[in-house]
């Protein structure tokens, strides 16, 4: 597959993933998308460094998927806490105390 | 490699030790020991800071990837200012709303400071987005850090603040790394050195354009600045006035270093857009802000005001311009922090509701207050003669000598409207009658902090060549 295939599906990838974080209500659902947006970055990191025959982008990817990961616990912890103070299901359109 | 060879990490080494002897200390302390951990943190950030005189910080280390000079070494300063006066706010206010938890408090805003004090000196992109998200992530956490339910509810909106701030920030992350995705991919480098001398291509810019949104976020450039009032409004008082500028003075040094120092970019086809978004925050703030009820939203869309200023020094992409920025963000850090724990001490928690009423009648009841709080709104507004007027006119000047008359301005207008939602704290205090007449007990920490933030703006107002000076040198040593 050329680079430019690798791309568009990252782009595709990033865009459905951008659109789920827009239009998701739970809380659970937005960080999924959050989710596949950062892995849609991997991808292109990774077909960029298959691109160009050398190690960078597959270093940066590891990187990124380290702080994603620990991006995503404290999503994770911040979900369950609200979970907790409020006894329902976190839906981000019903927390809405703060007028934003 | 050699130990010596770390010589020029030395302050964030120290700071790092200093967090391990709190995460440890923390472990083997019994649950009520946890007050000494936060005054045990005020006195390693100042000693620290007092020790950044003394150690030379200048050099290069892992091959380039660091590097250490004036540039770096102001922006410690400045971090490790902050973190003492937020630690020192923190005292009572953790000790009595979690004080099973006051370990993990301070270990958090130390972690925090030490990825703000790394970013500065960073020249390579991985080590620039592992530093941003070291700042960043406790911040998070620290946000909804108030989650036990008090008789008002605030757990839930401290809950709620963190997970508003959280989204945005993760998003944020993620266009963070997609600039970079197609800035490495289209240069084939990390090293911000080297990326200066690429060639633009159109991937390649927008990937440094993704770059700039993601940065926004954190600093809050309109349009990226909807999660900042709903996190000052639900996180505590003490961390909000940490939050309100140690990130930002970060996201600036990271902006400089990026754009400024690696890409040279307001050369290019990208001042005509920064501009436009120093003039839309600074608009936007300013309107918003008018009309507020609550004192920490108020402030919140004054700093968002402040954040346009800032911009506006940043994008003139001068030296000149740097230096000013520089200068700018140490102002505002004393001022700002100053200003929060003013509210910390009148209107939160037992004390009020953080709204601009709760401030009635404060010159009857703690003059001394009333009288720190109108220098530092004075300085936010930037009335003569205090450090915030010093600021705004050097960022005036600089952005006056790169051409930008028009905003000049604009900026000098909007301070004029400013002014108006200022003073209505400012009226508060003094016109109007207090409901409760009872002096305010201020705790000894909050006191401090407001005493050395005072000393700032009032010191710099006077003062301002010495400061001024520093800021130049360390625009200097980045631009070479």
């Amino acid at each position: 597959m050329p680079l430019a295939a690798w791309v568009i599906l990252a782009a595709a990838l990033f865009s459905i993933g951008l659109y789920g974080v827009t239009s998701r209500r739970g809380a659970i659902g937005i960080l999924l998308s959050v989710e596949l947006m950062a892995n849609a970055v991997n991808l292109l990191f990774i077909s960029f460094g298959r691109y160009r025959g050398d190690h960078l982008g597959q270093v940066f990817t590891l990187f990124a998927v380290a702080l994603t990961v620990a991006e995503v616990v404290i999503g994770l912890a911040l979900v369950i806490l609200l979970h907790r103070v409020r006894r329902s299901d976190v839906r981000v359109d019903e927390v809405k105390e703060l007028h934003g | 490699m050699t130990l010596s060879e770390l010589s020029p990490l030395s302050l964030p080494l120290l700071v790092l030790g200093a967090a391990l002897i709190v995460l440890l200390a923390d472990i083997a302390l019994p649950k009520n020991g946890g007050r000494h951990l936060g005054l045990f943190m005020a006195a390693a950030f100042a000693a620290i800071f007092g020790a950044s005189f003394f150690l030379d910080s200048s050099g290069r280390v892992f091959d380039g990837v660091w590097v250490g000079g004036d540039f770096t070494l102001f922006f410690d300063r400045v971090f490790l200012l902050a973190g003492t006066l937020a630690c020192l706010g923190s005292l009572d206010h953790v000790a009595r709303h979690m004080p099973g938890r006051q370990g993990e408090y301070y270990l958090l805003l130390a972690a925090s400071v030490l990825g703000m004090m790394l970013l500065p000196g960073a020249r390579d992109l991985i080590l620039l987005v592992v530093c941003f998200e070291l700042m960043g992530m406790p911040l998070y956490l620290l946000a909804g850090w108030a989650k036990t339910d008090d008789t008002r509810g605030r757990g839930k909106n401290a809950a709620e603040a963190a997970l508003k701030f959280y989204l945005v920030g993760a998003v944020s992350s993620v266009f963070l790394l997609l600039g970079l995705a197609l800035v490495v991919g289209m240069s084939g480098t990390t090293s911000i050195e080297a990326l200066g001398h690429m060639r633009h291509s159109a991937l390649f810019d927008l990937g440094l354009l993704t770059l700039f949104g993601g940065m926004g976020f954190k600093i809050g450039v309109v349009p990226f600045h909807m999660w900042v009032p709903d996190t000052y409004e639900g996180a505590p008082t003490p961390f909000v006035a940490f939050l309100s500028v140690a990130p930002k003075a970060a996201g600036f040094a990271a902006l400089t270093v990026v754009f400024l120092a690696g890409f040279h970019v307001p050369s290019g086809s990208f001042m005509p857009l920064m501009l436009l978004l120093a003039a839309t925050t600074m608009i936007v703030g300013n309107l918003f802000a008018l009309r507020q009820e609550s004192a920490k939203r108020l402030l919140a869309y004054s700093g968002i005001t402040q954040v346009g200023y800032m911009l506006l020094a940043f994008a003139t992409g001068t030296r000149l311009g740097t230096a000013m920025l520089l200068f700018y963000l140490l102002g505002y850090t004393v001022t700002n922090i100053g200003a929060f724990m003013v509210i910390e001490a009148t209107a939160s928690g037992d004390q009020g509701e953080d709204r601009v009423s709760d401030f009635d009648g404060l010159y009857a009841r703690s003059p001394a207050l009333a009288l720190a709080m109108l220098l530092f709104l004075l300085s936010l507004a930037g009335i003569p003669f205090v450090v915030g007027f010093w600021a705004k006119l050097y960022v005036f000047i600089a952005a006056w000598e790169a051409g930008h008359g028009v905003l000049v301005f604009l900026g000098a207008v909007l301070a004029v409207v400013a002014l108006f939602y200022y003073m209505r704290i400012a009226r508060a205090m003094y016109m109007n009658e207090p409901k409760d007449t009872s002096p305010i007990k201020t705790p000894f920490g909050v006191k401090l902090a407001i005493a050395i933030c005072l000393a700032g703006v009032v010191g710099m107002g006077a003062y301002p060549a010495p400061f001024l000076e520093q800021a130049m040198l360390a625009s200097r040593s980045l631009f070479g």
